[in-house]
């Protein structure tokens, strides 16, 4: 086996494609909050006072994390269009600001209007139902 | 922030909010100067690929944000560079940075080696 061939098999994967990597799930989760309560606070946005979603959701983005390096939103998919991809990057809210603000949650739920109470109350509704596409 | 050089050893003093952290300067990813990056709570986040880590304890948060190549097509040799690079860069490990023990004395901050 020579050199050149060991080096050709190990390329294929291409130097953008993403590492797995595994870190501490609750440290991540923890800090992902900090992070995020920073951003969506002055978009009128606040966690859902639901904590079993809030952390189940987390979770789910903290694995996307370790899988994608990036935490995408755990509830849309990923289309492998970078543009595409980009807009459901955790919070999405600004990319999704009026569908949201419409339904008073982002689409998953892990962030509902500062003003609601009860966040089971809210319909997960699509753009096309709130007249919006 | 500020990096310091104690006996041989590259320090970051990180001062959150008036608690004061020392870690090591180097990141446990690329050995990127972490004074360089930055510092929001207790979390210091690498200038290079953007890895995170907890002051309070060293732990690393997560990995490298991986870099947008967007659609164009590198020319061969640059690409080629690139595939070798990748194939290096995905044996690299993201490892958590030590820290040093902090003591706040009459307005200095000493740090425990």
């Amino acid at each position: 086996m020579n050199l050149s061939w060991v080096i050709s098999r190990n390329a294929i994967r291409k130097p953008w494609e993403y590492e797995a990597v595994l870190m501490n799930a609750e440290s991540r989760k923890k800090a992902l909050h900090y992070f995020y309560e920073k951003v969506v606070g002055p978009l009128g946005f606040k966690f859902t006072p639901d904590e079993e979603l809030m952390n189940f959701l987390l979770e789910q983005e903290v694995i996307l994390e370790n899988k994608h390096g990036i935490p995408f939103c755990p509830c849309q998919p990923l289309r492998h269009n970078r543009a595409r991809d980009m807009q459901i990057v955790c919070p999405c809210i600004p990319f999704h600001r009026k569908h949201f603000d419409e339904i008073k949650r982002c689409w998953c739920g892990l962030f509902v209007h500062k003003d609601v109470l009860d966040p089971d109350k809210l319909p997960q509704l699509s753009p096309k139902d709130v007249n919006l596409e | 922030m500020k990096a310091v050089e104690l006996a041989g050893n590259e320090i970051v003093i990180c001062n959150c909010g008036g608690n004061y952290y020392a870690v090591q300067r180097r990141c446990g990813h690329m050995n990127a100067p972490l004074d360089m990056g930055t510092l929001d709570g207790t979390y210091l986040t690498c200038p290079m690929h953007c890895v995170q880590f907890d002051v309070t304890n060293g732990e690393a948060l997560s990995g490298p944000v991986p870099a947008d190549f967007g659609k164009e097509t590198p020319p061969p040799m640059l690409g080629e560079y690139f595939q070798n690079v990748g194939m290096l860069m995905k044996h690299i490990r993201t490892e958590s940075i030590r820290t040093y023990e902090t003591k706040l004395a009459a307005g200095w901050v000493q740090i425990a080696l």
